[in-house]
């Protein structure tokens, strides 16, 4: 009996492993037709588990205060082997993460996933949205840059528009009346500890979700019907399927080594893509740079506040829109999730990802 | 098919063998960068001399640096007459404490005892301390 049937039937007798693939990964079956953005969640995983990996290493070398994190962080870059490799990849990555939150999101808008049974697998995922991006603000700090510095001042900034509570929110996130030493010690605390906790608990509960609901059916194809409607739990099964392992999970691996790859040259081919001239200089709280602007995906929230008349209005619009983003499985509630049956959700989805565009590089050039 | 003439378990050994060394090298790929940042500092490894001022030792007493980064004592045992150690026991490895007193080292860890000359004069040590080389030239001194 070779070794390593020996180890199976060992673990098997004790916990029943040889069940568990089986109800995991060999037997467990998914959609035939499951596109390539069914693969994204397996890539997001992927990626953040680099991130955690980088953002490791990145601490062995880090100096979190204020008079020392910008010349750690020019030692990573210029003095330890391989430092530049790992700062680019942890920085370049959070940037493809958030492209892949965005297809990922998109997607399941487009294919109407996030309906009936699938209402919580959809919060989850929009906590987790908004957790990544509370993510990259705070990481975008850490260096002590002039960017880092005047782009969190002009975030943190932002809140100061609510209304009463408004200067005592600003204070609270800065933990003092600017942007300084107190800051980063809770943008640290939240980067390297918080947020990553809460995101490890949140993708969890969301694999939960969606592994108890069971996977959607891709509304296309001429044999796709609308499930009838759903009075009391049932697991989405999958007869006809294709096996999780090997087949699925090499598509998975497939889309998550062409993102490693989109990565990669990006970190080889235009590693400035993510770090303008402004990040190279150390903060300077008496001199704002001119034309900070913050990272491509809040360009939207930033041009949104500069568009309106009054910022409070200008952050409530931001507000309403997060906040119907959030509960909208639970007003788009009709059955029919085939895009070619749901026009005026279709054209509402390709207009606002237009008008999203649109205003971010207004953004960008204003 | 052509290949169907391959009988399933030889297919599967050739899959087996390409997959096997494509992750084989994707992990020396990665891991080579991974053991060069982890690397350990070299902490001023390659300096082979440090200078001191020879008035940072005084006469009958011992002056502590660090050479190579590692813990050094140098001893000024009579006027112009100088030694230098490694200050690590060779027992298991803590920092003697120079005891002017009876002018010799102690081990605080497990009292071993060791003479100006470095030889163990008592306790658990088995080797005497390790020398370093040192010269006076001029105002310096000249250790490694
Ligand atoms: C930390 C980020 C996230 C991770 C690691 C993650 C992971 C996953 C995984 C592995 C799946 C199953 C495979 C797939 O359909 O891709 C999935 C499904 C799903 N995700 Fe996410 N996700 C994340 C963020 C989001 C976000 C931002 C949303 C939307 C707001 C979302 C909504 C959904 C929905 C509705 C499903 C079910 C899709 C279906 O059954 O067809 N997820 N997620
Ligand atoms: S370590 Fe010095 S006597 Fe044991």
């Amino acid at each position: 009996m070779s070794p390593l049937k020996r180890l199976v039937d060992y673990l098997d007798v004790r916990l029943g492993v040889r069940e568990l693939v089986r109800q995991n990964l060999t037997g467990y079956l998914v959609p035939r037709r499951a596109n390539f953005f069914y693969t994204l969640g397996a890539v997001l995983l992927a990626l953040f588990s680099l991130q955690v990996v980088t953002g490791i290493l990145l601490l062995i070398y880090y100096r979190p205060d204020a008079a020392n994190a910008f010349a750690s962080v020019q030692y990573i870059m210029n003095e330890v082997p391989y430092g530049w490799l790992i700062r680019y990849v942890h920085v370049v990555g959070s940037n493809i993460i958030v492209i892949a939150l965005l297809l990922h999101m998109l997607s399941v808008l487009f294919m109407g996933s996030y309906k009936k049974p699938r209402e919580l697998t959809w919060l989850t995922g929009f906590i987790l949205f908004n957790l990544s991006l509370a993510l990259c603000l705070t990481g975008y700090l850490l260096p002590w840059s002039q960017l880092s510095f005047w782009a969190t001042t002009v975030a943190t900034d932002a809140a100061g528009a609510v209304p009463v509570v408004g200067e005592m929110a600003v204070q609270f996130l800065r933990g003092g009346a600017m942007v300084g030493e107190a800051t980063l010690g809770r943008f640290f605390a939240l980067h390297v500890m918080g947020l990553p906790l809460l995101l490890g608990a949140v993708i969890g509960l969301h694999l939960f979700l969606m592994r108890r609901v069971g996977i959607s059916r891709p509304p296309f194809g001429p044999e796709y019907e609308p499930p009838a409607p759903l009075l009391s739990f049932r697991h989405e099964e999958h007869p006809d399927g294709i096996p999780f392992f090997p087949h699925y999970v090499a598509k998975d691996l497939a889309a998550i080594f062409f993102f490693l790859a989109a990565l990669a040259w990006v970190v080889f081919y235009a590693p400035a893509l993510f770090i303008p001239p402004a990040a190279l200089e150390p903060a300077d709280p008496f001199v704002t740079p001119p034309h900070i602007k913050p990272e491509w995906y809040f360009l939207w929230a930033y041009q949104t506040l500069k568009i309106f008349p009054s910022k409070v209005i200008g952050l409530a619009v931001q507000g309403a829109f997060m906040t119907l983003l959030a509960v909208l499985p639970f007003l788009d509630i009709g059955p029919e999730r085939r895009p070619a049956h749901r026009p005026l959700f279709v054209t509402c989805y390709f207009l606002g990802i237009l008008l999203m565009v649109a205003i971010s590089i207004w953004g960008h050039y204003s | 098919m052509v290949n169907d003439s391959l009988p399933p378990n030889q297919r599967r050994f050739f899959l087996t063998i390409i997959l096997g060394g494509l992750s084989t090298a994707l992990a020396v790929v990665a891991g080579w960068p991974l053991f060069r940042f982890l690397s350990p500092d070299t902490g001023g490894a390659d300096v082979e001399i440090v200078e001191i001022p020879r008035a940072s030792v005084d006469v009958g007493g011992a002056h502590f640096l660090t050479y190579r980064g590692r813990p050094v004592v140098v001893l000024q045992k009579s006027a112009g007459e100088f030694a230098a150690f490694s200050a690590v026991c060779t027992h298991l490895g803590c920092i003697v404490k120079w005891v002017s007193d009876p002018g010799e080292f102690l081990c605080p860890c497990h009292a071993g005892r060791f003479s100006t000359d470095g030889a163990v004069l008592g306790g658990p040590p088995p080797k005497p301390l390790e020398p370093i080389p040192v010269v006076l030239a001029g105002d310096l001194l000249r250790i490694g």
